[in-house]
């Protein structure tokens, strides 16, 4: 399985130039104005993990991995795996930057608020992979593409929709016990739905006509 | 060894691969007991199948030309040099048969084919 | 003889395709050769025996093992070329090697990077910058760099000139040297199997039509070319398929010597395995 990640892993490489541009342009952003840079985390995960299936569909790259020893399994996760990697890189430098940002600005480490605003993006940025994944594993990239978009729109316009229905501040009393445990709770539903994914993508991938 | 195939001109690549395996033993440029090469390395120096190669040797077997020996390989057996002859000589034969029979048909005189016969014996040399 | 692989009455249905009791073996130490025009099934049945498509019945032996059931310890011994299919062309022949030795139990780096050297690939350059040609020679070295003992090709000479594909036939044939190793080889360049070639499968419209040695094949069968009235005489049991053409009648035969002796035709051409697909496919009976 390694195998597989050293492939992700050399794709995301061949695409580095891309990420050091899009790093360098916000940590000039970052350090110049008041533009927040959490953001970015999110961003290059979806930009570089869809780039990675395209190039894998491109070159029917799962049909040749299914005749590798275990191949059907291992790509799907490898794939998570180089995910998990991923963030953890993408997040450290994001911190770090994070942090020089702030020193700039202030000359004080905010910790806390730092810390958490990284976790929080990583948070998010699973909940994305893990919802979008699937749908790539089911439908290919090319489709999954527009599936995704129509997804994500459906959502919103639902949750709009939904707002006037619901009371947000009792909705968000009822959660307020939460709020000591918070940490813990989001790193448990970030591996929940990570792994509930991987779950659903693999039984796609092995029943699939490659 | 030298063996040359040809593609086109009609004859079974195996029956040319035998033939000429055939004729150096014979000739005697394939020696007694010597070895020759493996159904496999054949196949790929002619770059024909190894199907082929295995029934020119088994054929070569068949008539008593080469004999295996079992996880060694194929060797030249001792031949026996009359028959040998003599089968060459049934060829020249046949051969001159069909000489004499164009001659007869078209009343040719047997002084004129001898006399053919000794200039082209004594010219392809 | 032992065979290497086993194929047995598999059948898979698409829209508007089928594939039809699909059997035939492939022994140990020989090469197959597999063909059919394109779109008569040779992809989807190398795809079955490989189980990369679903919802085909049938069983697959390979080592005689159950292709299924023991996926991975059979996987670890075929190496594969399918067309088009590849790592992704950004990356490079370093990038492969380094992937695969972690990929397979017996990946070989000095055999690959050797391979690499014999056909002049730069493995620092992306595979996106070579000719078609080139890839193949990549897809080749790869496919070959774990010591296989059964090679499963999907036309591994397209694209191939002529020189290459000479290059490339003497790896098979060295390949085959070890009697434990086989090919099985798709192609539609019948003149590359015609010499190396031990067996010749050849499949039209989802369905075997022949499978036998390529030597048989081609000193047994023939084509008669004959005038209306001749033909006309011919028994139907004696021909396989008949092509009628504006001066002649081509008919293709299966045993050029009974045939001689049964009637008196002027013309029993040899065959190429160009000529039996083109009677097979175009000939009516």
């Amino acid at each position: 399985m390694l195998g597989f990640m050293m492939k992700d892993l050399a794709v995301i490489k061949s695409n580095f130039k891309l990420l050091a541009i899009l790093i360098i342009v916000y940590a000039v952003m970052g350090l110049t104005g008041e533009m927040d840079i959490s953001f970015i985390l999110p961003f290059m995960s979806v930009v570089v993990m869809i780039s990675s299936f395209s190039y894998d569909e491109f070159n029917k790259w799962d049909s040749y991995a299914a005749t590798f020893p275990g191949g059907r399994k291992d790509s799907v996760r490898a794939k998570y795996l180089t995910t998990i990697l991923m963030l953890l890189i993408i997040s450290i430098i994001t911190t770090s930057l994070s942090f020089i940002i702030a020193y700039n600005k202030t000359k004080t480490f905010d910790y806390e608020y730092i810390f958490s605003t990284t976790l929080g993006t990583v948070f998010g940025t699973i909940l994305v992979l893990s919802f979008m994944y699937p749908i790539i594993y089911k439908l290919g990239i090319e489709k999954a593409r527009i599936a995704i978009f129509v997804t994500i729109f459906g959502i919103a316009i639902l949750g709009g929709l939904l707002i006037n229905y619901i009371d947000l501040a009792t909705l968000l009393n009822g959660l307020a016990f939460l709020e000591n445990y918070w940490i813990f709770v989001i790193i448990v539903l970030g591996i929940v739905f990570l792994y509930g994914s991987y779950r659903l993508s693999l039984s796609f991938q092995m029943r699939k006509e490659l | 060894m030298e063996i040359v195939i040809s593609n086109s001109n009609g004859v079974p690549i195996y029956e040319q691969i035998k033939e000429q395996i055939k004729n150096k033993i014979i000739s005697g440029e394939l020696k007694e007991q010597e070895l020759l090469p493996s159904i496999r390395v054949l196949a790929k120096d002619l770059r024909c199948s190894v199907i082929t190669t295995k029934n020119a040797y088994e054929e070569l077997e068949k008539d008593g030309y080469i004999k295996s020996i079992p996880s060694k390989g194929f060797y030249v057996a001792k031949i026996n040099k009359d028959l040998a002859r003599e089968e060459q000589l049934n060829k020249i034969q046949d051969l001159l048969d069909s000489a004499i029979v164009i001659a007869k048909t078209n009343k040719i005189s047997k002084s004129t084919v001898v006399e053919m016969l000794n200039i082209l014996y004594s010219e392809d040399k | 003889m032992e065979n290497i692989l086993e194929v047995k009455n598999l059948n898979k249905k698409y829209d508007n395709f089928e594939l039809k009791n699909i059997t035939f073996n492939l022994p140990k130490g020989m090469i197959m050769g597999f063909i059919g025009e394109n779109g008569a099934g040779k992809t989807t049945t190398i795809k079955a025996i490989l189980d990369i498509i679903k919802g085909y019945s049938g069983e697959v032996k390979i080592f005689g093992l159950d292709s299924k059931k023991d996926e991975r310890t059979i996987k670890e011994e075929i190496g594969v070329v399918l067309d088009d299919t590849f790592y992704p062309e950004i990356l490079t022949p370093k990038d492969v090697n380094n992937s695969m030795k972690y990929i397979y139990k017996n990946w070989d780096e000095k055999m690959f990077n050797d391979y690499l050297k014999e056909f002049s690939l730069n493995p620092k350059q992306q595979i996106k910058s070579f000719s078609k040609g080139m890839r193949k020679k990549l897809e080749i070295a790869t496919a070959l760099s774990h010591h296989p003992k059964l090679l499963i090709l999907d036309e591994p000479t397209s694209g191939l000139d002529p020189v290459a594909r000479s290059e490339v036939i003497d790896i098979f044939q060295d390949f085959i040297q070890d009697e434990e190793c086989s090919i099985l080889l798709s192609s539609h360049i019948t003149t590359d199997l015609e010499r190396i070639a031990d067996y010749i499968t050849f499949i039209n419209d989802g369905e075997i039509a022949l499978s036998k040695t390529c030597d048989e094949l081609l000193e047994k069968y023939g084509i008669v070319k004959c005038r209306e009235k001749e033909f006309k005489k011919i028994a139907k049991e004696d021909y396989i398929k008949y092509k009628k053409d504006k001066y002649e009648y081509e008919v293709l035969i299966e045993n050029k010597k009974d045939f001689k002796k049964k009637y008196d035709v002027d013309i029993v051409d040899k065959i190429t395995l160009d000529d039996l697909m083109v009677l097979m496919i175009k000939g009516v009976k």
